[in-house]
């Protein structure tokens, strides 16, 4: 009795308990020894397909995209020099205003506003807490910033020029 | 210096290093695109899946074992997910058939002059894709009928039946006298 295709499918792919039986036919049969060495041959055509190249890196995905990492432009790095120096010397000029408005300060006044505004709040809380509101509790206290007007300025100054050299920072990095 | 192997790859990706990944990506891509190709019979829908692949895989990561062979891994990967796609594509039997035989060559095309390697992925591509998947996880990923069952979730006798089939067309394709 001949070798079934099963048997010689199953050999092949070492799924057979019976490979002694299967080899001593092959020896002494033409017939399936012939249907075996097709298969085999299928086998070997099969495993010898090459391999096809890709038209695409699909590693791409996921390398952290360069952009993100990139060296600063010149125009980073000359905003980023000029804000500094502007920084810089506006608080070289700051200096003086500060050392004048520390001489001025009237210790026992600040404690005195201090206490006020916390007077104010409790009243803000009292107020909130039983939702009567009376406009004499909106009242804001006297604080001693007479002689802060020149300082006030310049803090001004200073931030207008901050934030609109980070405009120029932020609006380079979104071009980019 | 030498070159880090896929265990270390993997360990740093694991840690969120994505470039690590995509050194991996690098070393892998190729296999598993022929893994893609090789069921899919169409160079876009394999790169498409192929990177689908590695995104699925990046992203089930954390439950891959670092002892295992990360290429045969993800070969398997490869061959899961274009079985799904073939699934979701195959509307009705009907349609898949007739899909299938657009792609057999015609009389004329036959008579050509190919390579054999052009004249082995045509038999390939003629076959119902069922077959194809099991010839390219017994084949080309050396598994073994019960791994194969149970990747498929289908019988055993099923795995060999197709397999046997399929070898049989292919064996008919390739060794007919004129082909
Ligand atoms: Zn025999």
């Amino acid at each position: 009795m001949h070798l079934t295709d099963e048997q010689l499918n199953e050999y092949l792919d070492h799924e057979t308990n019976e490979r002694e039986q299967i080899e001593l036919h092959l020896k002494t049969c033409h017939e399936c020894s012939a249907r075996f060495s097709d298969l085999q041959n299928l086998f070997l055509e099969l495993d010898s397909l090459p391999d096809l190249q890709l038209t695409r890196d699909l590693s791409k995905r996921f390398n952290p995209s360069r952009e993100l990492i990139r060296v600063p432009t010149r125009w980073f790095n000359l905003t980023v020099f000029a804000q500094a120096t502007i920084a810089l010397v506006a608080l070289i000029i700051a200096i003086p205003f500060i050392a004048i408005y520390l001489q001025q300060i009237d210790t026992t006044m600040l404690v005195t506003s201090f206490a006020e505004v916390q007077t104010l709040w409790n009243t803000w809380l009292d107020a909130l807490s039983t939702f009567e509101f009376e406009s004499t509790a909106f009242e804001l206290p006297t604080l001693p910033i007479v002689e802060m007007s020149s300082l006030l300025i310049s803090l001004a100054g200073i931030f207008v020029v901050w934030i609109f050299g980070n405009g120029i920072l932020l609006r380079n990095q979104i071009r980019r | 210096m030498n070159a880090p192997t896929d265990r270390d790859l993997i360990l740093r990706a694991k840690r969120g290093e994505s470039e690590a990944y995509g050194e991996i990506v690098t070393r892998h891509q190729t296999s598993v695109f022929n893994v893609c190709y090789r069921i899919l019979h169409n160079r876009n829908d394999a790169e498409d899946l192929a990177q689908e692949t590695f995104m699925r895989a990046y992203d089930k990561l954390e439950t891959f074992d670092i002892e295992r062979e990360f290429g045969a891994w993800i070969r398997r990967v490869a061959a899961n997910v274009c079985f799904n796609f073939l699934e979701s594509q195959k509307t009705s039997l009907a349609l898949d058939e007739e899909r299938d035989q657009d792609k057999s060559p015609s009389p004329s095309q036959q008579v050509e002059v190919k390579e054999r390697s052009e004249q082995i992925r045509q038999a390939l591509a003629s076959l119902p894709s069922n077959y194809r998947l099991v010839v390219e996880m017994r084949h080309y990923q050396e598994m073994s009928y019960d791994e194969i069952a149970h990747e498929l979730k289908i019988p055993l006798s099923d795995v060999k039946s197709h397999l046997f089939r399929a070898r049989k067309i292919l064996a008919e394709k390739l060794h007919a006298p004129n082909g």
